[in-house]
């Protein structure tokens, strides 16, 4: 009787540790993603935490980078076909673009340009942005796909491997 | 079978000539040579060592962030000419680096009109920092000095 107490207290131990270490923020698939708190176009700042309850895609760019202009557009096909979709633990779905500009009026003045609708935040740091070694970046673009609790479900997904990664949160019917 | 031998040897001939080609036009391509290449261990040791004869560093990516380097900018026809004129006030054996680091080299837009223009300037010893992925991961991260 007393081995098997011990063996349900020890079970019991080492579920609740594996629960905790699951949502220990980190860099993982399982882990909860690292606050981002970054200035936005209009200036004011804005949490990455503050989107909670959404399916967020992190996307880190800048308009230096051409294979990330070149992203942009599908992008924006997810963004309108996904925005308002209701998904198993999330409702709707939202991009946090983080740019690695270093010069305001480039990365304005591309999302003027590209009529770019969803959100934008920036330090204007370049490669010395502190979120670029918070989230050890290697190169861009790069991207994070995150629970409506800022788990991590994919990282760097691109092209249909990124929208089937979203596909498969949709609620089903 | 004969045929069938033949046809994969014939494809396979191809196609390592095709390669070979792509490898020759690509590295022709590009206007400097293996021996340009700076490693940045070695940029970072002499920064680290006043009593060695330091370089001209430029930056000619999107900010300055290596110690004692110039920021020209990326290489906008302004900046190109803005580098012109700098590198006109030094004598032709001056010790140069370039550096951008903004991607890879496939990438990145500045790094050939620079060195393009210190070939053209007959300068004879300037050199490209190697930086494989970007000056974030090939300097930041690994300590080297920069800019305050």
């Amino acid at each position: 009787m007393k081995t098997f107490i011990l063996f349900v207290a020890a079970l019991l131990f080492g579920s609740t540790i594996s629960t905790l270490s699951a949502q220990s923020t980190g860099l993982d698939i399982g882990n909860k993603s690292p606050e981002i708190i970054l200035p936005t176009l209009k200036g004011d700042t804005l949490a990455l935490s503050s989107l909670k309850g959404k399916l967020v895609l992190i996307d880190f760019w800048a308009t230096w980078c051409s294979p990330c202009i070149a992203e942009q557009s599908e992008l924006a096909a997810l963004h309108r076909k996904y925005k308002q979709a209701s998904f198993t633990n999330e409702k709707g779905f939202e991009i946090f673009g983080v740019s690695l500009d270093a010069k305001k009026s480039n990365w304005e003045n591309f999302i003027t340009a590209n009529k770019i609708n969803w959100i934008q935040v920036s330090d204007l740091k370049y490669w010395r942005s502190p979120v670029a070694k918070t989230y050890s970046i290697q190169g861009l673009p790069f991207n994070i796909l995150i629970d409506g609790k800022g788990i991590i479900l994919a990282k760097n997904l691109h092209g249909s491997e990124l929208e089937n990664a979203i596909a498969r949160q949709l609620l089903k019917k | 079978m004969k045929t069938k031998i033949l046809i994969v040897l014939f494809f396979t001939l191809a196609t390592s000539v095709f390669a070979d080609n792509t490898f020759t036009i690509q590295s022709q391509s590009d206007p400097w040579t293996p021996q340009q290449l700076l490693a940045p261990a070695d940029l970072a040791k002499v920064l680290d060592n006043p009593k060695e004869p330091q370089p001209v560093i430029f930056s000619i990516g999107l900010q300055a962030i290596i110690k004692g380097s110039i920021d020209i900018g990326p290489m906008t026809p302004k900046n190109l000419n803005t580098l012109k004129e700098q590198l006109g006030k030094l004598p032709m054996h001056t010790q140069i680096v370039v550096y951008c680091g903004c991607c890879p080299f496939s990438n990145c837009p500045n790094v050939r009109p620079a060195m393009k223009l210190l070939k053209e300037m007959q300068f004879t010893n300037y050199k490209l920092l190697n930086l494989p992925k970007n000056v974030k991961v090939d300097w930041i991260d690994k300590g080297y000095p920069m800019v305050e």
